[in-house]
């Protein structure tokens, strides 16, 4: 070994008094890039926990799961993705189809965490319900601007021009044809938040399901098992559960309606009942129905299915109470309203009309020969103006208006009319007006948008050369030479102290005052609880008009059931068909004592 | 200067182009027959100045039997970037190697072969695995392969795993029984 060999290890030490060639590495961990698909986050208040993301999924990642603090409600199911970071590979598609746009990824990637026997469980979160360091992060991937996984645009509905249908009473929707309603179907993501919206929690997601795959028998099997009027839903519904639908968040919510509406256009009255094939045998009981409206009907039909023996006593000479007396002809035709009718009727239901219990028959009769009695009388009884001439010939009420139209009668209600109100019933009767060929005003206390009418009748009202005055609150009408002399009170808005809605307060002097050959009273109406006997009035329990029953409809006398606008809030028909449906299941479980 | 414009014609006269897409004015994307894929690439090098390969990528047309590949190139004499494609079959997934044009093709032919099961014969190692290894069953990234029956035998739930169906929760909370 030379010198050299036992010298040489010993140069490098030269090398440590001089700068090093190499440079530091910096020990700050390197950020995502800005679209990095890391982590994620939700905003958990825009969640809706409609578990699109769950479906979309390619492993099976993402668990829907109950959060503390955040309730199950109208639109939103209280769930909320928890993600399995063992199996999520990060394709982002859960992002990409969210449809309220809540989820999200940031662009963190590291996340340690310290070993213990229960460390598998941490990996598995809920993203903005866990503490995590990276919920505020700006930066990571987002849903591109103009990429949509889901269509948020309805495919039209075709709707009869404002010039045509001004002096029409031709149904004025056309209806989706085939093609079109497949395509409305396969918007629809089937999460089912709808379901719960719907006062008679129809199995919305499955009827669509039934469209997509057009098996149109099995969507009428669905649609009967809550609805025996889904003909006349399926065009007047006030459709609540599209204002629940998922794609309402960032487009246009699901024509559920139309979809209903397609199924029973495309089913002829001998297929519903092949698709039916409703079978029972009679238990001898008898049940005695009040009214032959959506409630009474959807009763009597729920009932007739279980055995029951169903006699319906109808005060006028037709069935289907509002749907037929108070929905103008051009929203529903009266052989479509006919055709869910003649089905319920087809399963040995029996309706006496012109019977007006109270008047030709007693209710105490019914009660002695009847197993149980339902009534679903609807509000009969239009609230007075409190105004001065409100008596006038020439003043009439809304609903008296409508049936009038409904029965043929001419209105005579001449060339200027006015409308009191500012829900449904003025609506109708205002554009009903506008078809007799009148100058229609709509009088209203309050402003258009606090009108309790829906917004898809005051829009074509408007389109129907509808005029429209609000804050105004009426305060006399005169008669001279066959003209009403209307005067109303112009208004303020004033807001409520105590948070309650805004209050319309009359401005001192400023009063209008218009001529017009006919005014229309429709600002509501009550029930008419005159028919029933004394005794059983006291013994049933009212608050605000209405009758109180327990969840089974059910009366404070245990023989008798109620449903429908005189007892539900909402008074509308599918609040009403659920009654009746409830009202059965009820009577039947009273009756065999289970 | 050149333009791509001017490059895009050239390609379209020598060795024809079946279709052309102006994404924007510094990116157009042309198709090419397959069997003129090398010429096309070797003539926008050395000719047209898109001296640079970005990347090769390739795409799975399942429901055609096919796949595309795409070259992209960029100038960095005009700033201007050409994408290359051609589709070859599905069921006999080769193609020529453009291994002798730039260096990283050898590295891009063989994450192609080991993704999609595209063969580069002749291409150095393209039968080496790239990032999966030991890797049996249909290339992931072909559209057939089942990425969750994949992950249900590969990986398992963590613990704690159990989830509710939106519909049939809210029946259970809201619904007026």
């Amino acid at each position: 070994m030379s010198l050299k060999n036992f010298v040489a290890p010993f140069y490098v030490w030269k090398r440590a008094f001089e700068k090093p060639l190499t440079n530091t590495k910096p020990l700050e961990t390197r950020p995502g890039a800005a679209a990095y698909r890391g982590f994620h986050v939700n905003d958990i208040e825009k969640c809706i926990g409609c578990g699109s993301c769950e479906e979309i999924c390619q492993n099976m990642s993402i668990d829907l799961v109950p959060v503390d603090g955040i309730e199950t409600k109208d639109g939103d199911s209280g769930l909320r993705p928890r993600i399995d970071y063992g199996r999520c590979c990060w394709c982002a598609l859960c992002i990409d189809i969210c449809p309220t746009g809540s989820l999200n990824m940031t662009n963190e990637y590291t996340w340690l965490e310290e070993g213990d026997g229960d460390v598998d469980d941490k990996f598995i979160f809920t993203p903005g319900v866990d503490k995590k360091n990276w919920n505020n992060l700006e930066l990571g991937y987002k849903r591109p601007v103009d990429y949509e996984i889901l269509e948020y645009s309805k495919i039209k509905m075709t709707i009869m021009e404002t010039a045509e249908r001004s002096d029409s009473f031709i149904e004025m929707v056309k209806g989706y044809s085939k093609e079109e309603a497949e395509r409305e179907a396969d918007r629809c993501v089937a999460c089912g938040i709808c379901v719960a919206t719907c006062p008679a929690n129809m199995d919305i997601p499955e009827y669509i399901k039934a469209i997509r795959e057009d098996d149109l028998n099995e969507a009428v099997r669905l649609l009967y098992k809550t609805n025996p009027f889904s003909n006349s839903c399926g065009r007047i519904c006030t459709h609540r559960c599209e204002d629940a639908c998922v794609l309402e968040h960032r487009g246009e919510s699901i024509s559920i309606r139309w979809l209903k509406r397609y199924i029973m256009d495309n089913v002829s009255s001998e297929e519903i009942k092949s698709s039916l094939a409703d079978e029972f045998t009679k238990n001898g009981k008898k049940i005695a129905i009040i009214g032959a409206g959506p409630g009474g009907l959807s009763a009597a039909y729920y009932l007739a299915k279980l055995g029951y023996s169903v006699t319906v006593f109808e005060a006028k000479e037709k069935a289907g109470g509002m749907l037929r007396y108070g929905i103008p002809e051009y929203r529903l035709p009266y052989d479509e309203l006919d055709k869910d009718i003649n089905y319920i009727l087809s399963l040995g239901v029996k309706i006496e009309y012109n019977i007006r219990i109270g008047k030709d028959k007693d209710f105490d009769d019914l009660y002695k020969h009847f197993d149980s009695i339902f009534f679903s009388i609807g509000l009969s009884k239009p609230y007075s103006m409190r105004v001065e001439g409100e008596t006038l010939p020439g003043v009439i009420s809304g609903l008296k208006f409508l049936d009038d139209v409904t029965m043929g009668i001419d209105p005579k209600i001449g060339k200027s009319v006015a409308v009191v109100g500012g829900g449904n019933v003025a609506m109708d009767a205002a554009r009903t007006s506008k078809r007799f060929g009148a100058d229609v005003t709509v009088v209203y206390r309050r402003r258009l948008e606090d009108m309790p009418a829906d917004l898809e009748e005051i829009v074509e009202a408007q389109e129907e050369n509808v005029e429209f005055v609000v804050k105004a609150i009426p305060t006399k009408i005169v008669e001279n030479k066959g003209k009403l002399y209307f005067s109303w009170n112009n208004a303020k808005m004033v807001e409520q102290k105590d948070g309650g809605r805004p209050k319309p307060v009359a401005i001192e002097g400023d009063i209008t005052t218009r001529t017009f050959d006919t005014i229309i009273s429709a600002i509501g109406q009550a029930g008419d609880f005159s028919f029933l006997p004394k005794e059983i009035e006291e013994k049933l329990k009212f608050k605000w008009g209405k009758v109180i029953t327990d969840k089974s409809r059910q009366t404070a006398d245990s023989k008798i059931f109620a449903g429908g606008d005189v007892v539900n809030a909402t008074a509308d028909a599918i609040s009403a068909i659920e009654d009746g449906h409830k009202a059965a299941i009820g009577i039947d479980r009273a009756l065999r004592k289970i | 200067m050149k333009t791509i414009l001017n490059s895009v014609k050239n390609i379209e006269q020598i060795f024809g182009v079946l279709a052309k897409k102006i994404q924007r004015p510094d990116l157009i994307f042309i198709t090419v027959e397959k069997k003129q894929v090398l010429s096309v690439l070797s003539h926008l090098r050395d000719i047209e100045e898109y001296t640079h390969l970005v990347m090769i990528t390739a795409i799975d047309y399942l429901e055609q039997g096919k796949f595309q590949i795409l070259y992209l190139l960029h100038n960095y004499k005009n700033n201007t970037d050409l994408g290359v494609k051609t589709f070859i079959s599905r069921e006999d997934a080769h193609m020529y190697s453009a291994h002798h044009l730039w260096g990283q093709v050898a590295t891009y032919q063989r994450e192609l072969h080991e993704m999609f099961g595209i063969d580069f014969p002749g291409s150095p190692r393209v039968n080496e695995n790239f990032a999966l290894e030991g890797w049996e069953g249909i290339p992931p990234m072909r559209r057939d392969f089942d990425t969750l029956r994949y992950s249900q035998e590969t990986y398992n739930f963590r613990k704690g795993r159990a989830t509710n169906d939106p519909k049939k929760y809210m029946k259970k909370n809201l619904h007026k029984e």
